[in-house]
């Protein structure tokens, strides 16, 4: 019996020394950082990276070059590695939200225009002004206009990843002639025509996939939304200088969509589709186009059966009647951006520094613009025949677009929420343009007190 | 020596005892507290943090949208009551029974989606609610019911029953093991009495079964309403709570303030409010079902 005692006490030592050892490691865990960051100056040291980013490997334009960039940046800093976590676009944003609500935000990330603000007032994120003055080659290599997401006053709070459209059309041309349109619809009425042309003829005019809730405010409203109210309407909404999302112009935007939705221009399962799955439908031949932003451009190529790549063209959003937006802008801009950790010191910020301009350097633009991409510096040699037709196409289109700001980067996370899940409620009728629009505006005005 | 062997002294019970109960003071108590805390705070995640007293509480109840999906989970909750505990006891009723062969292995079938995570089980029902290439869908078409087909997960009259669906699914072989425990407690001769006397089948469940389970059904009951105000996990991975706010649950609702919205406060706030709700509907079945204090 004195044995059974005896292993029974052994067994109540090893626990409480497990539970004990286990709680220690976790305070080891934590107290590790400032420990490891206090050391520096040599730079043979090892130093380890987490990074957290949305780049899967899936062939895309960005991703090409993210990976390009990132293996170069392994070559020459053998002391540094990197633990790399890789989500998809949704998962991603939720999962870096969640990070920051908890303080735990990885060495290196990416962050969206819209979350800059709740970032940077919990000192989570910090300018990078002085690395970006200290290499004016660098600061000087990025296109116009390339930080306006993510600048606040003088301070830049974010390196672009890409400066690109968010809204194009892309259309099967070959579906358009059997409806007996022969050439891209000129404004809006000629567009609804051909919506009911399409429809007429058995195709689902639109294919949209909004599960993400971010498609239909940011691939079509964002555009659509200045095509009626113009873009100072809009930087009034940003700077709180007195429009209102109750405004006319604003709700006939949200009308002109609830007009679409009425029309059956959409497929019927708009809101439980992401937007791959809605590419799908395009590539089955059985939707006559979509709207998606630039980086759609390399997975149609990738992606699409040949004849409809070679039947594919793009356009953007038409002129309205009455609206007072310009017909020749698209929604777009940098959108998100790199940034490092805020906690970050000595040598691991300049090892994760060197890794924000290695995914800015040329290793990183080229591969991605010969690829179809939109990088967010200016490349001088690329080889042109390498882009694809799709590429082509839109650089003739793009000779003459103008970015106007997307909505979902550039109001807060609160605003872009109700207005999100506002667009699917008022695309499944229960909810109306002008009670989306109120409840907008409640939220907004609600944020400003 | 025996007795020294199945009577620990205090000292050590105590010992034992405090590891599990600092734990659950750890992950539970303190949660709590700190919630109820943040509750009172504009806070966004970070240091930064403001207080704002009751105000988040007066939103709170002037909130139409936190109401809804309350009224969604009471929806869930009653459709689970009568799909998961209802379909169990019919199952456990023919448990009994020497009608119903390979027992073993109908419980162990039964059983199964228990255990699976709630997350791969959304995906699963996604696919089979999936338009074009859903199961369902594919089925109705293939025995002429076409009329039928529609995005199951799309129209938000029907988007309600078709996430509870997976729900009612996943938990049945959970009560059917709590009703079937208390079924085997029933001495045999009962039910040879009562087939001596004619009762078989129908009049054997309601006669019978029902009466002596009854108990154990009230606690089941009081666990499903628990379980359901709380449900998550299933409705995040279907619909995120859409179309719109057509699938919007309490739980997804304060996820949906906290993480996507930046309103960690509030979040906060939401989940007190669901707090206080499950306990004031809990409360109410028990008073509503006579209680357990006999």
């Amino acid at each position: 019996m004195k044995k059974v005692i005896l292993i029974k006490r052994v067994l109540a030592i090893l626990v409480v020394f497990g539970l004990v050892f286990s709680l220690a490691a976790c305070k080891r865990k934590t107290a590790q950082q400032p420990q490891q960051s206090s050391q520096n100056k040599n730079i043979e040291e090892k130093i380890t990276l987490t990074f957290t980013h949305m780049f899967t490997n899936d062939g895309s334009a960005i991703s090409t070059g993210f990976y390009n960039a990132l293996n170069e940046y392994k070559k020459t800093h053998p002391n540094v590695t990197i633990k790399q976590e890789a989500l998809s676009h949704d998962t991603y944003e939720t999962k870096i939200k969640t990070l920051a609500a908890g303080g735990e935000l990885p060495d290196v990330f990416v962050i969206k225009g819209s979350m800059v603000d709740p970032f940077y007032n919990n000192g989570q994120i910090a300018p990078l002004n002085d690395a970006l003055d200290k290499d004016m080659m660098w600061k000087n290599s990025f296109v116009s206009g390339a930080f306006d997401d993510f600048k606040r006053g003088d301070k830049i709070l974010g390196i672009p990843i890409q400066v690109q459209p968010t809204s194009l059309i892309f259309y099967n041309k070959q579906i358009f002639k059997e409806a007996g349109i022969n050439e891209f619809p000129k404004n809006w009425n000629e567009f609804k025509d051909a919506v009911k042309k399409l429809r007429a003829k058995g195709y689902i005019p639109i294919t949209a996939g909004n599960k993400g809730k971010w498609l239909v405010e940011s691939c079509i409203l964002s555009t659509l939304g200045d095509r009626f109210t113009g873009t100072d309407w809009f930087v009034s909404i940003r700077d709180r200088k007195g429009a209102k999302f109750t405004d006319p112009e604003f709700v006939n935007a949200l009308r002109a969509i609830d007009e679409l939705v009425k029309m059956k221009a959409f497929n019927s399962d708009i809101n439980s589709l992401d937007n791959n799955q809605q590419r799908t439908l395009y590539y089955n031949k059985k939707a006559a186009m979509f709207f998606e932003g630039g980086w759609a451009i390399s997975l149609v190529t990738n992606e699409a059966p040949k004849d409809v790549l070679e039947a594919t063209e793009l356009a953007i959003i038409p002129p309205v009647p009455g609206g007072k937006g310009k017909p020749n802008t698209v929604s777009g801009g940098a959108g998100w951006a790199f940034q490092i950790n805020a906690n970050l010191e000595g040598s691991k910020k300049t090892a994760a520094l060197e890794l924000l301009k290695a995914l800015s350097s040329d290793a990183y633009s080229r591969p991605m613009l010969e690829k179809g991409g939109f990088p967010a510096t200016k490349v001088t040699n690329y080889d042109e025949s390498k882009l694809s037709t799709l590429a082509k196409k839109y650089q003739q289109l793009a000779k003459n677009i103008k970015y106007v700001p997307v909505y979902d980067v550039q109001l807060s996370p609160g605003v872009i929420e109700v207005m999100n899940s506002g667009l699917q409620d008022m695309i499944i009728g229960t909810l109306t343009p002008e009670k989306l629009a109120q409840k907008i505006q409640q939220e907004y005005e609600r944020e400003g007190k | 020596m025996e007795r020294q062997l199945f009577k620990p002294r205090s000292r050590v019970f105590i010992a034992y005892l405090s590891l599990p109960v600092l734990w659950y003071l750890f992950v539970v108590v303190v949660p709590l507290v700190l919630a109820i805390r943040y509750s009172l705070y504009e806070w966004s995640g970070g240091p930064k943090m403001r207080f704002v007293g009751l105000s988040n509480y007066v939103q709170l109840i002037h909130d139409y949208d936190f109401w809804f999906s309350f009224k969604n989970n009471l929806i869930i909750t009653l459709l689970c009551i009568i799909g998961q505990i209802g379909i169990a006891f019919i199952l456990a009723a023919m448990m009994t029974t020497r009608v119903l062969k390979f027992k073993e292995f109908h419980r162990t079938v039964i059983f199964l989606p228990v255990v699976l995570s709630p997350v791969v089980i959304g995906f699963i029902w996604m696919l089979m609610y999936n338009q074009q290439i859903g199961i369902l869908n594919w089925i109705l078409r293939a025995i002429g019911l076409g009329s039928l087909v529609r995005p199951w997960l799309d129209d938000p009259k029907l988007v309600i029953y078709s996430v509870s669906v997976p729900l009612i699914w996943q938990y049945i072989g959970f009560y059917l093991v709590i009703l079937m425990a208390s079924l085997q407690s029933i001495p045999k001769e009962i039910f040879e009495a009562a087939e001596i006397d004619g009762a078989d089948g129908f009049k054997r469940t309601i006669y019978v079964i029902l009466p002596l389970l009854s108990d154990t059904l009230k606690v089941s009951i009081m666990l499903c309403i628990a379980g359901n105000m709380k449900v998550f996990d299933h409705i995040y991975v279907m619909t995120g709570g859409g179309p719109g706010k057509s699938s919007m649950v309490m739980a997804q609702y304060a996820y949906n303030n906290s993480f996507i919205m930046f309103k960690l406060g509030y979040g906060a706030t939401i989940s007190v409010g669901i707090l206080v709700l499950s306990l004031a509907i809990i409360l109410l079945s028990r008073k509503l079902m006579g209680g357990s204090e006999k």
